[in-house]
């Protein structure tokens, strides 16, 4: 029974060895994943809750009016584009989608017309492609001008609306596509490891030497998910690290499940890798069909944009795939701290994937 | 006479329609060099793959050591050593560790120093198979798939692209094994190496064995029906007076 694991002690250990000798591979392990880390956490980690990109343009020089934008400027819900100076230029930012709205203040804006109080009528301009923020945005400033109006005429208001923000966790944007990015970088070695290294092996006939030995493809296999688990917690210690020192990722779950979680999901999804590369003769057999199965895969999982922005009929199906499960289990584990019988149906679905994907693995398997 | 440790029984392959071992026998016995010549396509390489068990046999048998290839192929594996063609090592790993995964594979350890040191390869240890040069890298592909001891050892064109002195260390290598009890079978281009080397050779062309016998005997059979070359004897030829210029050691 020992002699049994021999080789696959022996072959793992060698295998990580030879990961962290291989510049290249280090790339991929380490710098690779990192680099999205930081274009993601770029684009989402100080994006805490919403806020509208707005051209404020003021053509007034009342008083009011620049006590306004000074204001305005300091409203964390806004953020004005200051290069924007001309509705035109605005136009052109919204046409694009870079821009939500235009404000206005019209050159009588803030000037004191019946001797009494300033007053005046701020237009915001929006295009349909961002109805939903012009709208909201006319409502907040409305109710900004009924506080500053209340100042200067006094008013009943028998009925008022106020909101209160609930933060009960505080989840970023940044934690909910940490998990997409493990996603992928599980993907990136589960599938893309074996699919570009078998062929080659099979090419220098370095599979066709192990084949006359009586070393058994489990044997092999089974190596290969040792020194893949091994890779893959080490690629996914390192994000974690810059994760939370970096773009402050809030980790609410247990360390110890996360990590038998990971080695599920990096086990079942290399199991893909291992059937494409094991089935393949060569490169230009490999690299299309791994192309084919990751890249709708990775999409429709949720690793870059989450599921829930998708048609009700794709996310039932997108549910089943075997990412989906992976990015879902990761998630529930690491933002809402959820324990590993919590998520029965990730761990479920990943466990029937692995015992499908496996049986597969081992059919289309060869040594050259 | 030694008893055969190979024993192969109208030996067939086919590929589609194509039969490219057309049901060859022979036998080899233990202790010997065999060498199976022929020009490329005869066959050889396929008739080897099916013997060590990584080609299926179509038709006819292979017993190695009293044991059917084609039944018990995993048992086949554990006394049969097999050198490829290529070297066919993975880059970035290290002699030793190179060693001890094939050791691994028939469920044993072994003394890695130890075996470098036999083919003269001690200083090595740390170096990957990627910065050897050819014929250390045949001598070291030798010594991996000799890790188990095997009853019989298998070698694709062991000399193929290597310089003469090379060649020379490698025939020394082969007669080395031999003598430590492995039985030898080989393919080879080269009359010569067949001619130094092997006990007994079989010609094979077009998927059948046209002739096996001793280097000698099939010389002499040819002289016996009245074949006469050019005479034109010299005591030397190119190669000697390579070697007597260049010198007998290796030269990595």
């Amino acid at each position: 029974m020992k002699k049994k694991f021999l080789p696959v002690f022996v072959f793992a250990k060698i295998a990580i060895r030879r990961a962290f000798r291989d510049k290249t591979a280090l790339f991929f392990i380490v710098l690779f994943p990192l680099i999205f880390l930081f274009v993601f956490g770029g684009i989402f980690a100080h994006d805490n809750g919403t806020s509208f990109k707005v051209a404020l343009i003021n053509q007034s020089d009342s008083q009011f009016a620049k006590q306004f934008v000074d204001q305005a400027k300091a409203n964390k819900l806004l953020k004005i584009d200051a290069k924007s100076t001309t509705l035109d230029q605005a136009k052109e930012k919204m046409s694009r989608g870079q821009m939500d709205a235009a404000i206005i203040l019209p050159s009588d804006f803030g000037t004191v017309k019946n001797g009494q109080y300033p007053s005046g009528n701020a237009k915001v301009y929006y295009t349909n492609n961002s109805q939903q923020a012009g709208q909201a945005l006319t409502s907040i400033l409305q109710s900004e001008f009924q506080s500053i109006n209340k100042q200067f005429v006094k008013v009943e208001t028998p009925f008022t609306a106020s909101s209160e923000q609930l933060t009960t966790k505080g989840l970023t944007q940044f934690d909910y596509v940490f998990a997409g990015l493990l996603g992928f970088s599980i993907v990136g070695l589960g599938i893309f490891g074996p699919v570009n290294v078998f062929p080659e092996l099979k090419k220098q006939g370095v599979l066709r030497r192990l084949h006359t030995t009586p070393i058994r493809v489990w044997q092999y296999f089974l190596a290969n998910v040792g020194s893949q688990s091994i890779v893959g917690l080490f690629s996914i210690a390192v994000q974690f690290v810059v994760a939370i020192t970096v773009f402050h990722l809030h980790v609410a779950g247990n360390y110890a499940e996360l990590t038998v979680f990971i080695i599920l999901s990096i086990t079942t999804i290399l199991g893909i890798g291992l059937a494409v590369g094991g089935w393949a003769k060569n490169e230009q057999q490999a690299a299309p069909l791994a192309n084919l199965i990751v890249f709708p895969m990775l999409f429709l999982s949720g690793t870059f944009f989450p599921r829930f922005l998708m048609p009700e009929w794709l996310q039932k199906v997108s549910a089943f795939l075997p990412l989906t499960p992976v990015i879902d289990g990761i998630r529930l584990i690491t933002t809402e701290g959820k324990h590993l019988w919590q998520i029965g149906p990730q761990v479920g679905l990943l466990a029937i994937w692995l015992v499908i994907i496996y049986a597969i693995a081992f059919q289309v398997f060869r040594w050259e | 006479m030694a008893e055969p440790i190979l024993k192969v029984k109208k030996l067939t392959k086919k590929y589609g329609d194509k039969t490219v071992v057309k049901g060859i026998s022979f036998e080899v016995k233990k202790g010997e060099i065999f060498g199976i010549l022929g020009p490329n396509g005869a066959g050889k390489t396929t008739t080897l793959e099916m013997i060590e068990t990584v080609r299926e046999i179509d038709g006819g048998s292979a017993t190695v050591d009293g044991i059917d290839v084609a039944k018990h192929p995993q048992k086949v594996k554990y006394i049969i050593g097999v050198q490829p063609q290529s070297p066919a090592f993975m880059d970035k790993v290290k002699l030793t560790e190179q060693l001890e995964q094939m050791a691994s594979t028939y469920g044993s350890r072994v003394n890695t120093k130890e075996l470098l040191k036999d083919v003269g390869l001690e200083d090595k240890a740390s170096s990957y198979v990627e910065q050897l040069s050819g014929g250390q890298k045949q001598r070291f592909s030798i010594v991996a798939s000799l890790v188990h001891q095997p009853k019989i050892f298998f070698m694709d064109e062991p000399t193929t692209g290597l310089d003469p002195q090379a060649r020379r260390n490698l025939w020394e290598l082969v007669e080395h094994v031999r003598d430590q009890g492995t039985t030898v079978i080989l393919t080879t281009h080269y009359m010569e190496e067949a001619e130094m080397l092997c006990d007994r050779v079989a010609i094979m062309d077009d998927g059948n064995i046209v002739a096996i016998d001793t280097p000698k005997n099939l010389v002499k059979k040819l002289l016996a029906k009245g074949f006469t070359k050019k005479q034109h004897v010299e005591q030397a030829n190119l190669e000697d007076v390579f070697i007597d210029l260049t010198g007998k050691e290796l030269k990595d």
